[in-house]
């Protein structure tokens, strides 16, 4: 069974089209990355997966469930965390997890031993008695990603779990997830404007751009289904014998091309960082010195590059959305 | 039943989180009591006064003409002919008219042989606004009555009208109690209900919640009854201190039955305030529409309620309108209970009209919500 699956899922709020007939499968026990810019319409796909808003047409279920038939059907199964912090700030972190727990009817026992172990896995049992209100964006993002695992959902959605997180504590987000799906085998789909993330974490990526998914692959598969390679850039001592070496080089199995440019030589390779030992040594046999090595290895940013003709602006990214990527005017939505 | 629980139970932790919230919701009503207790003296009309004319003399003909004509032209009263005293003390009770005037069977013989005649008022003095302008306008029709047809001017043979209060002395202030309760009602339902789900959607916590397997039937019972607990405490710490403001000792005039009494006209009127404010607003995206439509609705709900005019000198439309106003209800039961120290019996008509009114606005309310993002 898949975890999630759709058919020509489209939505349109008024002229905007937020989802453009997407059709993908995310199957059970995988990491899944959804990665796009903002407006990509991640949100929106997530919103419609978790029953909150309805699509204009086509077909989505979750967990083998028609989300639009049988909405409670999928509710009961699914552990989600918004892009927005939707904590209630007024309550200490145990009052959230607890009322939570409850909307899911889960029995007051169980539900005291499944909070107090969450709340010690996301490093928050301390401050399980202080207001939400006191806690850093961190702690707060932390704390929703335990209260959507109350209820033990087999499957967990995040929308951009680290946004607004600095470097260290999206590290501890990533290390959560990563423990998360070993030990209990749980499915996770997550939405990232970061390439990074999506590189680090996820096992299979779909690129989502003005509504549609234009590549989904493993982060491998995606790589190699582009032309562009990693790239090595080895600056020489004056006077080397600029044709004598990329002879030399251009011999290498694994350089697919390698031409000077005007401050050194610059080598494509499939093999990466793995090929700059080998071609230090063949330099130093040919008595070249060299000076600098650069690599450029390849990122799922030239991916997403060669897939929409531009870059993920993700500073921009950043600033736009930690305030306002959730909360789009409802008005028209509606 | 675990899930509506917890709906009630997130909501009272996030109303007690914040104190300034409860001071508040306490203070304004009172505030309220205060300015509205020096703000209002204005001429009332149509205020419907009972006649029950035992007498057929000349005199009484003179006097009843003179009602007639205040009827008629400054409509100071209006005038209904009871043909025994019983009946009309009846009416007066039951707040069908706000005096009654008894002319007894030898009154125009009396001022003939220059006896002193008396004549007597009874007034509801529950309003005091209402019952001073039912004693002036009969004072007029009574002035001069004895001098005219008196050959000798004779002070004793003046008619007298002997006024009687039916109710123990109240204050102007103290009747105002029950437009007080009502308000702190309306502020109290206003606040809570309807106001956290839009709060809600408009911090976005909303979301968070949708995605569980809550009902819609959960949320919206579940913000009503919280809100109901609330305002019911809020309403009677209001009726509280205001009284002692006031100088009454509750205690001392309240018996269990009148409490109780209390108890479920507050409860209805906040069902009712609550349901009718959920289903206009419900489907509001931001807190500001509820406050300012609260305050509009407050003004619409709470001057054509009788709290302050009595409702009979507003113009046939505004009656209209308060004959399905709930709060008219509300403040007509309380003044009953508390100023008059009826019981349950006597409200009858009032909570069965504010109990049908609560159910239709709290089913609505819930057809109203609409459970989605
Ligand atoms: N309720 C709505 N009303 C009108 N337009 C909407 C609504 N929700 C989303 N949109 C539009 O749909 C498009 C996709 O929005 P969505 O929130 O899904 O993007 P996103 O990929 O989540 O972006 P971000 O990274 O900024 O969160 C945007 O153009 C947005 O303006
Ligand atoms: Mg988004």
């Amino acid at each position: 069974m898949n975890a999630v699956e759709t058919i020509e899922l489209t939505k349109t709020f008024g002229e905007v089209r937020a989802l453009d007939r997407v059709s993908f499968a995310v199957k059970e026990g995988e990491l899944f990355g959804l990665l796009g810019p903002n407006g990509a319409g991640k949100t929106t796909l997530i919103r419609i997966l978790t029953t909150l808003i309805p699509p204009t047409s086509g077909e989505a279920r979750v967990m083998g469930i028609n989300v639009v038939e049988r909405q409670a059907g999928v509710r009961e199964k699914i552990g989600v965390v918004a892009q927005a912090l939707t904590t209630d700030l007024d309550l200490t972190a145990f009052e959230n997890m607890d009322i939570y727990g409850r909307f899911y009817s889960i029995p007051k026992k169980e539900r005291r031993e499944r909070i107090s172990y969450l709340l010690g896995m996301v490093g928050l049992k301390e401050r399980s008695k202080d207001l939400v209100a006191t806690y850093s964006g961190g702690m707060r993002r932390r704390l929703e990603v335990a209260r959507a695992l109350v209820h033990r959902p087999a499957f967990l959605i995040l929308d951009e779990p680290t946004i607004g997180l600095d470097p260290q504590s999206r590290l501890v987000v990533w290390d959560m997830l990563r423990k998360l799906r070993q030990d209990y085998n749980l499915t996770i789909l997550l939405t990232t404007l970061y390439m990074e993330e999506a590189e680090a974490l996820c096992e299979r990526v779909a690129i989502i751009d003005y509504g549609k998914i234009v590549a989904l692959d493993t982060v491998e598969g995606l790589k190699n289904g582009i032309p562009e390679k990693d790239t090595v850039e080895i600056r020489f001592k004056e006077g080397v014998n600029k044709e004598d070496i990329v002879r030399e080089v251009g011999a290498l199995p694994f350089v697919c091309l390698a031409a000077w440019e005007d401050e050194g030589l610059r080598i494509y390779t499939d093999k990466g960082p793995a090929s700059i030992p080998i071609l230090l040594e063949r330099f130093k046999k040919i008595g070249a010195e060299v000076t600098e090595v650069f690599l450029k290895e390849l990122t799922l940013e030239d991916v997403f590059i060669r897939h929409t003709g531009r870059p993920i602006r993700e500073e921009e990214a950043k600033k736009v959305s930690f305030f306002i990527g959730a909360g789009i005017p409802r008005r028209f939505g509606r | 039943m675990i899930r509506f629980l917890a709906v009630v139970e997130r909501d009272l932790r996030k109303f007690l989180r914040n104190p300034m919230v409860v001071l508040v919701s306490i203070l304004m009503p009172i505030l309220y009591l205060i300015i509205l207790g020096n703000s209002f003296q204005g001429e009332l009309k149509n205020l419907p006064l009972a006649v029950v004319r035992m007498d057929s003399g000349p005199y009484a003909e003179k006097i009843m003409e003179r009602l007639r004509s205040i009827e008629a032209g400054p409509r100071t009263v209006a005038l209904y002919y009871a043909a025994d005293q019983g009946f009309a003390m009846e009416g007066l009770k039951k707040g069908l008219f706000k005096g009654v005037l008894i002319i007894p069977p030898d009154f125009s013989r009396d001022i003939l042989h220059k006896k002193t005649a008396e004549a007597g008022i009874f007034l509801d003095n529950s309003e005091p606004i209402a019952s001073n302008s039912v004693r002036n306008a009969v004072s007029a029709a009574f002035s001069g009555i004895g001098s005219e047809f008196a050959a000798v001017r004779e002070e004793r043979a003046r008619p007298l009208l002997r006024d009687i209060e039916v109710y123990k002395k109240i204050d102007y202030d103290q009747t105002l109690i029950p437009g007080v309760v009502i308000m702190a009602i309306f502020l109290g339902a206003m606040t809570t209900g309807v106001f956290n789900t839009v709060m809600d959607k408009f911090l976005g916590t909303e979301e968070s919640y949708l995605m569980t397997p809550i009902t819609k039937t959960d949320i919206v019972m579940g913000l009503l009854a919280s809100g109901l607990f609330i305002t019911t405490i809020l309403a009677f710490l209001v009726l509280f201190i205001s009284s002692l403001i006031l100088g009454i000792y509750l205690w001392q005039v309240l018996t269990w039955q009148t409490v109780f009494a209390i108890f479920l006209v507050i409860v209805l009127s906040t069902l009712c305030l609550q349901g009718l404010l959920f289903v206009m607003l419900s489907r509001a995206d931001h807190p500001r529409i509820v406050g300012v439509f609260g305050g509009f609705l407050n003004v619409i709900l709470f001057f054509p309620s009788g709290a302050i005019y009595p409702v009979e000198s507003f113009p046939w439309w505004l009656k209209a309108f308060s004959t399905v106003n709930p709060e008219t209800y509300s403040v007509h039961a309380m003044r009953a209970i508390f100023s008059k120290g009826e019981g349950l019996g006597a409200v009858k008509g009032d909570l069965a009209f504010l109990a049908v009114f609560a159910f239709i606005m709290v089913a609505a309310a819930t057809l109203a919500y609409k459970r989605r993002l």
